[in-house]
């Protein structure tokens, strides 16, 4: 029997769901559930493991193979060598992370994840179908290669995946100072999750919200520039089908258009084109703050220090 | 062959979808969401297209969207669910969008937003500049 962490924590995850929609009816806490929203995101993570199935087998032979040819061979048993997959994993989800919201053959699998303009626990389940297609799998494959079990990097992944979960809520504001500095959290993950120019492509933290610091895409939620969530152009459908291929459907009426800059179309930011008709986030982050700066603007937020507005 | 465990598992995961989306539904606290009236959508435009020049607006009567003019463009607001989702096509094909039933039907030409349908009195609107 294999420890899959994600299988494990399912009961969790529903339960909790079920928590956080009575104790906000019952004004305990912060959240907002509308019923399509919510359909569409438990809907996807639903078929986000039908589609993980179909495509598990490629990423499981893929693994078994790289470790056939490991530089060494690391111990399941060794404290030590969980320390570093937990640390290496994390990275790399970091990396993949980052690519996902930085190319846009990526972002068409990754989209999915961010197209509700709510942010409650049901979220955290709008998982992608297209991401064994998409291939992302393959950056944990050096991990194998160095000589880490595929089972041991399955149930750093499931941990990981697990550890995001409970980040996805609006009822919690901010965890202690210390535990803000070094984990992702629910704070950071929000603005993740927003559209606010401010909040674009930062954030893309597993566990540690180090690696955002480390790499400058760390963003502190303001208090003064509430999150708006969701994509820069929002969807206006619910249609399960829309949602789940609506960057691969754009990307191909792209491609048939203008097949000469494939190049640019399946690997530029997404919001790339050839003619600059349209706005990638660096971009928008460049029109719009700078005009906040100046003062007056709907993002005069800017003049907020992260320090005024934590705590 | 897809083992026999795991279609139990995806059966009992849909079971629970299913209860989790009736709990939302029973529940009743998505955002509360008042009609559209002018100020709250010139609010809604500027976060979506901060900085540009909106020289009309017209709200749909059952406050459920908006449509701007903003020079040769024409900005659509559209309600999704208990929030809004917003697109910009030409003013010349918004103005010659097809009004049927006190309805406009505007074809977004986008996969993620293929059609808004904002509800007026009339079009084009009356007040409109010629």
């Amino acid at each position: 029997m294999t420890l899959d962490p994600v299988t494990l924590a399912t009961p969790l995850f529903i339960l909790t769901i079920v928590l956080e929609i009575l104790l906000a009816r019952a004004g305990k806490l912060r959240a907002a559930y509308e019923t399509k929203d919510t359909a569409v995101s438990l809907a996807m993570g639903l078929g986000s493991t039908i589609a993980g199935v179909l495509t598990g087998g490629v990423t499981v032979a893929a693994s078994l193979w790289v470790y056939q040819h490991r530089l060494f061979t690391i111990p399941m048993s060794a404290a030590w060598a969980w320390a570093a997959i937990f640390l290496l994993e994390d990275l790399t989800y970091y990396g993949f992370h980052r690519i996902s919201h930085e190319r846009r053959i990526w972002w068409a699998a990754h989209v999915n994840h961010h197209t509700s303009q709510h942010y409650n626990l049901s979220t955290a389940l709008r998982q992608t179908w297209t991401g064994g297609v998409a291939g992302t799998w393959a950056l944990w494959l050096p991990l194998s290669w160095l000589g880490f079990p595929p089972a041991m990097v399955a149930i750093e992944k499931g941990i990981s995946l697990v550890y995001q979960y409970w980040i996805h809520t609006e009822a919690i504001g901010r965890m202690p100072r210390w535990f803000e500095a070094v984990f992702n959290t629910p704070s950071h993950h929000r603005v993740h999750h927003a559209r606010n120019p401010r909040y674009l492509d930062r954030n893309y933290a597993g566990i540690l919200i180090v690696w955002d610091r480390l790499f400058g895409t760390f963003q502190p939620e303001l208090a003064a520039e509430p999150c708006r969530y969701g994509i820069v152009k929002n969807l206006a459908t619910f249609n399960l089908l829309r949602v789940a291929f609506h960057e691969w459907i754009a990307i191909g009426q792209d491609l048939v258009r203008a097949p000469r800059h494939a190049a640019g179309w399946l690997f530029g930011p997404p919001g790339w084109s050839p003619d600059g008709s349209r706005e990638t986030s660096a971009q928008i982050r460049a029109r719009c703050l700078p005009r906040d700066a100046a003062g007056g603007g709907p993002f005069a937020s800017a003049a907020v220090t992260p320090s005024a507005a934590e705590g | 062959m897809i083992h026999h465990a795991f279609l139990v598992q995806v059966a009992a995961s849909g079971a629970a979808v299913a209860a989790l989306v009736g709990l939302a539904a029973w529940a009743r606290i998505a955002r509360p969401l008042n009609p559209l009236d002018e100020p709250r959508a010139r609010e809604l435009l500027e976060q979506e297209f901060p900085g540009r020049r909106i020289e009309a607006v017209w709200v749909g009567i059952d406050g459920a969207g908006a449509l701007a003019k903003s020079g040769a463009a024409a900005l659509v607001l559209v309600r999704v669910g208990d929030a809004y989702a917003a697109r910009q096509i030409p003013w010349a094909q918004a103005l010659s969008s097809g009004f049927k039933s006190g309805q406009i039907s505007l074809d977004l030409g986008d996969v993620a937003a293929p059609r808004a349908v904002i509800a007026f009195a009339s079009w084009p609107p009356k007040d409109l500049a010629a």
